[in-house]
């Protein structure tokens, strides 16, 4: 029976139903099966409003969205560029740490690719890269970034493992720097490439210039605080990730509305409703599977799942393996939330069981979750990218194809190599 | 009054309850920006902030949500697994559609049934939460939000299933 019901709930998820719905049936039947009020859903919803590090999701998504209208990426492309410029492959790798910071304020939710792609990618052309870089590389770009710092989807891992409570407490401020080494190990990893490939073409390097540095920073020198007060509050502890939006979302308002003036005050109503139709297709979803979570707990469906997984698979290197092909698949499949909401409460206590630190099993899990976005062929980014440049998805799968493979190197130094991870924290 | 008119008299008021919608959102985000960022400002200057302010940016983060969420469901933007349906024929797809819809409002109906007897039960405990409110009416948005976008998912099954039936191509509203 409870097969039946969970293959007619996958049915309707495949047949395009909101997988807000589906979670949330789920848990209604579980309730109603296990004989629970079924009013516990609201108590289950109402833990929304009893986290305050949640407030970092709204106020940073809207922060995001402010400065994706407003001309602030032209004056961070600038910046970046007159700092790293000089170097062969120095605009690809602009690209790359631009994106990425880009999508640690907004999430890896297409915006990137949208906002920086019509940026980047004539830009990139222009200084001679191939077409099929330059589109493998927007493409990339477009998840890169979601273990820095105020990455929302480390911030709902958190969450989350908060919930289940297994193991030692984790904070989201040790997530944030567990991902740290992680994260630059694929920018370091991304941007040798890229120099691989500029030097390999020979193409004319712009000399560095105080001048034009000078000249970018004045021009950027409302915004250049920023990425000080948001990445260095958080990692230095001065501020919790909610008041490090609250923060952000003040003064982006003050600087691109009033200061600025580079988005009219009428418009903001709209921006303001864009970024929290984002916000509530995200919360909603976080929402339920609080109910969904505390139903598979109390069911003991995770410890159920462990036992037959031991059976079958008793090393942990094995089991790493495994999970990573599954992370894969689901990050390809599902948006990123429903994957951490659903795979989350399943995955922690398994790999708990076999000895996993939950933060390291959180960075594990985004950076799967960042190359299933491109995982041919149905990955979002490519998906996003042929639509938004035009090109037949076969190209752009075949354009990503040296990047994910790199980025397929880092997750596998990420998985076998927890110290990668942990060592910032002392946890290993 | 002709059925055109009646038609447009219905988009008018649909287009006014979105303005509304809207608003409202702007409204509560403007309202948690400038809580959350007063709070930091007075703990850091005077080292003291209003008690109620921290517990006001958590509901607010609940009603931003639920609020957010409606909006989605009105732009049919909540998030789904879109490999099957855009396959379709546009007649099946609306089909599809208008059952997915379906399945949507009940479910979203249950909820907002069962949260409502929570509420009405909090109700008669009569416990006051913040600022002096009732917690109930604090925790209200939970049934009215879930209520409401069960009838925005049954109105978009009623449009799907017309489509489907008459194969008209028909605009969302």
């Amino acid at each position: 029976m409870t097969l039946l019901l969970t293959l007619a709930l996958l049915v309707i998820a495949l047949m395009g139903a909101p997988l807000f719905v589906v979670i949330c049936a789920g848990a209604l039947l579980g309730f109603y099966s296990a004989g629970i009020d079924l009013s516990v859903i609201a108590v289950e919803f109402y833990r929304l409003a009893e986290m305050q590090v949640l407030l970092a999701i709204p106020l940073f998504t809207f922060a995001g969205y402010l400065l994706g209208e407003s001309q602030a990426p032209q004056r961070l492309v600038r910046v970046t560029n007159a700092v790293l410029g000089w170097m062969p492959g120095g605009l690809a790798i602009v690209a790359l740490a631009v994106c990425a910071f880009f999508t640690s304020m907004t999430g890896a939710t297409g915006i990137t690719i949208v906002a920086m792609g019509a940026l980047l990618y004539p830009a990139l052309k222009h200084a001679g890269y191939p077409d099929n870089f330059t589109l493998g590389l927007i493409t990339t770009s477009g998840s890169l970034g979601l273990l820095f710092a105020p990455s929302l989807p480390l911030i709902v891992y958190g969450v989350l493992a908060q919930q289940l409570g297994i193991g030692e407490p984790i904070s989201i401020e040790q997530l944030f720097i567990a991902g740290i080494l992680p994260g630059l190990l694929m920018m370091v990893l991304l941007s040798g490439y890229s120099m691989y490939v500029a030097r390999k073409l020979n193409l004319d390097l712009q000399p560095f210039a105080w001048r034009e540095l000078r000249s970018a920073l004045w021009q950027a020198k409302w915004e250049i605080p920023l990425p000080i007060v948001v990445i260095g509050g958080i990692y230095g502890g001065w501020f919790a990730p909610s008041e490090a939006a609250a923060v952000t979302a003040l003064y982006v308002l003050l600087v691109e509305v009033i200061i600025l003036r580079e988005i009219r005050l009428r418009r903001l109503p709209e921006i303001m409703r864009e970024a929290m139709v984002l916000v509530g297709a995200i919360l909603i979803i976080v929402g339920v599977s609080m109910a969904s979570t505390n139903y598979m707990v109390d069911a003991e469906i995770p410890k159920q799942l462990f036992e037959f997984i031991k059976e079958h698979v008793d090393s942990r290197a094995a089991f790493l393996m495994l999970l990573n092909l599954f992370l894969l698949v689901m990050g390809s499949v599902l948006e990123l939330y429903p994957a951490l909401v659903l795979g989350v409460p399943l995955i922690l206590p398994i790999a708990y069981g076999y000895d996993i630190d939950p933060i390291h099993l959180g960075i594990l899990f985004l950076t799967n979750m960042q190359i299933g976005f491109f995982l041919p062929p149905i990955g979002m980014s490519l998906v996003i990218a042929s639509y938004r440049f035009n090109k037949p998805i076969l190209e752009v799968c075949r354009s990503a194809l040296p990047f994910f493979g790199l980025l397929v190197v880092s997750l596998l130094v990420i998985t076998y190599l927890p110290w990668l991870s942990l060592v910032l924290l002392g946890r290993n | 009054m002709t059925s055109a008119d009646r038609a447009s008299a219905l988009q008018r008021g649909l287009h006014a309850l979105h303005r509304l919608e809207d608003l409202f959102l702007a409204l509560m985000l403007a309202a948690m920006i400038l809580t959350a960022a007063a709070q930091i400002l007075l703990r850091n200057l005077f080292e003291w902030n209003f008690s109620w302010g921290d517990p006001l940016t958590r509901l607010l983060v609940l009603w931003v949500g639920l609020m957010g969420a409606l909006v989605a469901t009105r732009q049919n933007r909540h998030i789904a697994i879109d490999l099957v349906t855009h396959l379709l024929p546009a007649r099946i797809r609306a089909g599809v559609q208008a059952l997915t819809s379906l399945f949507a409002a009940i479910v979203c109906g249950v909820v907002a049934w069962y949260a409502a007897i929570f509420i009405l039960d909090e109700r008669g405990y009569g416990s006051a939460g913040l600022l002096g409110l009732p917690d109930w009416l604090l925790h209200s948005v939970i049934p009215l939000g879930f209520g409401l976008i069960s009838l925005r998912y049954a109105l978009h099954s009623l449009i799907r299933s017309h489509a489907a039936v008459t194969g008209t191509q028909d605009v969302a509203p």
